[in-house]
């Protein structure tokens, strides 16, 4: 089934509006992520910094230790210079760890401790060392061989590696941390990109089907394309089979007609001459007036059959001239159209010049608006057309007002429209179609005519590529819109037609 | 009217009952008492013209003159024409054509095919009649020759 191109827009919309949310959410949490690690990262530099300081304290503590011994030992100075130089590192190390601790109390208060046993360790090394300058080795000695000396050693190493002991532990969980954080950032990452992935494949797959069925729908209306001219020309064809039977049809109709009518026609003439010899020979015979056989008779021979005659003979003719009306737009609807450039200033003229003499008969006069434009189109067909209208705004003029007609012509692009404007007795909004119509005729029937001059106008004006409207109100004037092409182009339909024929 | 138009024989082929009275009512009228073979479809007609064996052979002795109508039950007139201008014991009879057709094309045709007359019938019975007199008289002053 194809996909119609809303569902197309929808759900690419919504698979691109995913997409970019999942995008949004794994890069979000990536940064996250990122920033978190970043952040174990200082951890463990830090407690990395803490540890190697602790470290170093204890060291410079047994340095100090070391130093002291020796010079207890031997009284030489030399022994005193690692005791020296750790005692002038010790301070400032304590205070870089206490920095480094600031911002956690508990670890504060541990490092106090620490401070405190340090310190005091180092008070005591300090005592023993000043005793032993000043020359009172004994008590130096004595002080340091006490219990007290070693605790205090002790103290300080226990709460020094305590203090190494946490930011161990410390380590590790930051370590943990960062390797957790690094596990899931990778995993978001992994999950997103496969979201994404798959986002990716749903957009790949509509887009891919809403194209194929594209390329397949412009295939088709390609193929209906090519072959619409050949279905065009068929039913052109088809068409003009259909007109053409339709005009053999009134062809054939309107002559078999008339061969009934000859006979008809014929034999009322030889009745009425028969009747007319009974006349007179009544005429000659002196009949019984009294003889009612004999009256009745008379009746019938000089009013009876010479009245049934009359409108026998009215009938057919009338009939004479329906079927010679319907034999002439046959016959017009057969005649090949010749295309010619046909000025319309000169016809126009010329057909102005016809009902000239009548038009100056009742003090009228024709307005041709110039300039008239020049057509290719078929000039016996044109001709017929407005010599018809012309003959027809002369012979329904009002005679009540002298007779106007005006006659110009419109062009827009390729038409070309002609208004026949009279102010003859107009036609009735309800005629305005009917008049168009073969053997109906509209107003006061007291003119002569069988509705035919306007059906065969239409019919030549169709065939011309044009049509033919009318405005018109009654009692004040009516005007004829022509409308024709500028360049008459034989039509498809007569082509198709003498290929018929042929 | 002279001895050899007397012995002209008038062949009328016209499956209208009705119009063939009304064209000999009206030869007659026009003085041509000539005998009048009226024949009612184009087979018969062409039987009595070309013989059974078609060849013409028939019709060597005679003056013929030929009334045809184009509209016939059997063929067209146009037919009928053509055979009797092919055959050359009756080419030389004149052949009149009387049909309601008055198509440019048809009249030319019979024209082309050796038709010596194209008469339109009008309904108008006046002209009818008037149109069948005066080929009467055309008849009368007609020289037709024998065939051979």
């Amino acid at each position: 089934m194809p996909i119609s191109t809303a569902t197309f827009i929808r759900s690419t919309l919504t698979l691109l509006g995913a997409g970019l949310l999942i995008l949004i959410v794994v890069a979000g949490s990536s940064v996250w992520l990122a920033e978190r690690t970043r952040e174990n990262a200082a951890d463990v530099q830090e407690a990395q910094s803490i540890r190697s300081r602790t470290s170093r304290l204890l060291t410079l503590l047994l340095d100090a230790e070391t130093g002291q011994c020796g010079f207890l030992l031997t009284q030489d100075p030399r022994y005193l210079e690692p005791y020296e130089a750790a005692r002038r590192q010790i301070r400032p190390d304590m205070e870089r760890l206490k920095q480094l601790h600031q911002s956690d109390p508990d670890e504060g208060r541990a490092l106090d401790e620490v401070s405190r046993a340090v310190l005091t360790k180092l008070g005591e090394l300090d005592q023993t060392i000043a005793l032993a300058q000043v020359g009172n080795l004994a008590a130096a000695l004595d002080l340091a061989k006490t219990d007290r000396s070693r605790e205090t050693m002790e103290a300080a190493r226990k709460t020094l590696l305590d203090l190494l002991a946490r930011t161990d532990v410390r380590l590790r969980g930051d370590i943990e941390d960062m390797t957790s954080g690094a596990r899931y950032l990778s995993f978001a990452t992994i999950a997103g990109g496969l979201l994404v992935f798959l986002v990716g494949a749903g957009s790949f797959l509509i887009v891919g089907r809403y194209t194929r069925d594209l390329v397949g729908a412009r295939a088709e209306v390609q193929t209906l394309n090519e072959t619409l001219e050949e279905r065009v020309q068929e039913r052109t064809t088809d068409l003009a089979r259909a007109n053409d039977e339709i005009q053999r049809f009134a062809y054939i109709v309107s002559h078999d007609l008339r061969a009934p009518l000859v006979n008809i026609m014929g034999f009322t003439s030889e009745l009425e001459t028969g009747v007319g010899t009974v006349s007179r020979f009544f005429d000659e015979l002196q009949v019984d007036e009294t003889s009612t056989s004999a009256w009745e008779a008379k009746v019938a021979v000089k009013d009876d059959m010479p009245e049934a005659i009359g409108f026998i003979r009215a009938s057919s003719t009338r009939m004479d001239s329906l079927i010679n009306a319907i034999l002439r737009l046959s016959r017009e609807g057969r005649r090949t159209l010749k295309p010619e450039r046909v000025d319309f200033g000169e016809l126009l003229d010329l057909l102005a010049a016809n009902i000239q003499h009548q038009v100056s008969e009742a003090g009228g006069e024709i307005a041709l608006m110039r300039p008239l434009p020049t057509l290719i189109s078929d000039r016996l067909a044109l001709e017929q057309i407005f010599g018809n209208l012309f003959d027809n705004a002369v012979k329904y003029r009002d005679r009540n007002r002298p007779l106007r007609i005006m006659i110009r012509a419109i062009e827009s692009g390729r038409i070309v429209h002609f208004e026949i404007i009279d102010n003859g007795r107009g036609i009735a909004k309800e005629d305005h179609e009917r008049i168009f119509e073969l053997f109906r005729r509209s107003g006061v029937q007291d003119r002569p005519g069988e509705g035919i001059g306007l059906a065969h106008v239409r019919a030549l004006a169709r065939r011309l590529g044009g049509d033919i409207k009318v405005e018109s109100e009654l009692g004040v004037g009516t005007t004829f819109r022509v409308s024709l092409p500028r360049v008459l182009r034989q039509q498809t339909s007569e082509k198709a037609m003498e290929g018929v024929n042929s | 009217m002279s001895s050899e138009a007397q012995a002209v024989t008038i062949v009328m082929v016209e499956d209208d009952e009705g119009h063939a009275r009304l064209i000999e009512k009206n030869i007659r009228r026009a003085g041509v008492n000539n005998v009048i073979i009226p024949f009612t479809d184009g087979t018969s007609a062409l039987e009595y013209m070309l013989g059974g064996d078609g060849s013409g052979e028939a019709s060597a002795r005679r003056h013929l003159l030929v009334l045809l109508d184009l509209n016939l039950p059997d063929m067209t007139g146009v037919d009928i024409l053509a055979k009797v201008k092919a055959s050359r014991q009756t080419r030389r009879s004149p052949v009149v054509i009387l049909t309601t057709t008055d198509d440019q094309r048809e009249i030319q045709r019979c024209y082309d095919l050796g038709a010596n007359v194209y008469i339109t019938k009008p309904v108008n019975y006046e002209s009818f009649a008037n149109a069948i007199r005066q080929l009467g008289l055309f008849f009368s002053v007609m020289q037709i020759p024998e065939t051979d």
